[in-house]
């Protein structure tokens, strides 16, 4: 997150303290790219993500002062972001009716799984995952992100997250078995 | 015994990509088939539409980037100081000099009174506070809170003509104190930098100040 980059996070912020708001794009740009898809993934709609990234973006514009590490900015964005992205596929899954989650109508399980089907297949497991398991899920197998990297963004012991992220496969394989049988 | 409906420490060594396939040929299968799926589903993700950034800008050209009292929270953070022996009491009389420089400037300087805005003799038991904000678009900034009977006009922000950053001194008693900042005379906007943040009888949100005898506890 910070290769090619010729001012790091902790002088932007600075900047934007001391009344540079324009300063403050930079690091919306930088941070919509690094963890947009981490957004989309987690809350399985591209607008429910953009809401919560324009709102994590304004948080973080009038919590900034708050920044105890500037230079880590993107780990502290992070959690807001995640905030939102928690209040707002909370708010969006109250609305998903129940159809749209079920699993593959019976007719097809017995018929050979095409890619497409297989990728529709990932996002129905996806969506019985706990909110824990999802997000570890994401960040480890979607993102790409090492367990240390997790650990710094989650705040977590990279065991545990470890945990996290095969019990999330785990119950992804019991999913797509169910889907198979 | 492992369990069936589960990947094996195998797989999922190889899922975290931390080694080879697994040996048995079925497992192998099934994972190189997981991995392909997620794969293919995440190339499939939307990307966030980059039109985002210029609507957050332009949500943030009209806020005020709230920033109180952080000199004086640097002063009171705990940090660690190696020091070599040689100086160790050269800089403890530098330190002795600037603490008292502190102790005298907050005594001699004259504090604004609560209700107007203007300076006044610091009231005894009170203790000097400093707000201070960004915001780079506003025209008046006031400070409203429990202290002066929630008055938008009484206690006005000064704009640092180098700084750009409105400052404000009040004399605060001892307890606890809830306020906001008033921008251009419109927004109540609460201080996110608060410790902690009280919902009051309307639904308004307003932030804490915790004053002590010798100083600001928490804010």
């Amino acid at each position: 997150m910070g290769a090619g980059r010729t001012v790091d996070d902790g002088t932007i912020v600075r900047r934007v303290l001391h009344g540079d708001v324009e300063a403050f794009g930079e690091l919306v740009l930088r941070y919509r790219e690094a963890f947009g898809r981490y957004a989309v993934a987690f809350c399985g709609d591209a607008d429910v993500a953009a809401d919560a990234m324009q709102e994590a973006c304004i948080r973080a514009f009038d919590a900034l002062a708050t920044c105890q590490h500037p230079d880590r900015f993107g780990a502290w964005f992070f959690r807001i972001l995640r905030n939102q992205c928690h209040n707002h596929r909370t708010r969006q899954r109250a609305h998903i009716p129940l159809d749209t989650v079920t699993a593959a109508a019976p007719e097809r399980t017995e018929a050979r799984v095409e890619r497409r089907d297989l990728r529709d297949q990932v996002e129905r497991a996806l969506r019985h995952l706990t909110v824990e398991q999802r997000e570890a899920f994401v960040l480890r197998d979607v993102e790409g992100h090492s367990y240390a990297e997790m650990a710094e963004l989650l705040g977590e012991r990279e065991d545990r997250l470890r945990m996290r992220v095969h019990r999330a496969r785990d119950a992804m394989r019991r999913e797509l078995d169910g889907v198979h049988a | 015994m492992p369990d069936p409906s589960a990947w094996s420490q195998d797989a999922h060594r190889f899922l975290d990509g931390e080694g080879p396939p697994p040996a048995d040929p079925v497992e192998r299968d099934r994972a190189a088939l997981f991995e392909q799926a997620v794969r293919d589903w995440t190339h499939g993700l939307p990307s966030l539409d980059e039109r985002i950034d210029a609507g957050v800008m332009a949500a943030l050209r009209g806020r005020a980037l709230l920033r109180a009292d952080t000199w004086w929270r640097w002063l009171l953070e705990p940090r660690r100081v190696a020091l070599r022996p040689a100086l160790a009491l050269a800089a403890s009389m530098v330190l002795v000099a600037l603490s008292s420089a502190v102790t005298v400037v907050l005594r001699d300087r004259p504090a604004v009174a609560p209700g107007a805005g203007t300076s006044g003799p610091v009231m005894t038991g009170t203790v000097l506070v400093r707000f201070e904000l960004v915001a780079p678009l506003a025209h008046r900034v006031t400070l409203a809170g429990s202290f002066n009977a929630w008055s938008d006009s009484t206690i006005s922000f000064a704009r640092s003509s180098t700084t750009g950053a409105w400052t404000v001194t009040v004399p605060l008693p001892p307890g606890e104190h809830q306020y906001l900042f008033v921008i251009d005379g419109e927004r109540w906007v609460p201080d996110p930098a608060a410790h902690a943040q009280v919902q009051d009888e309307f639904g308004q949100t307003n932030s804490v100040l915790v004053v002590g005898p010798r100083g600001v506890v928490r804010s």
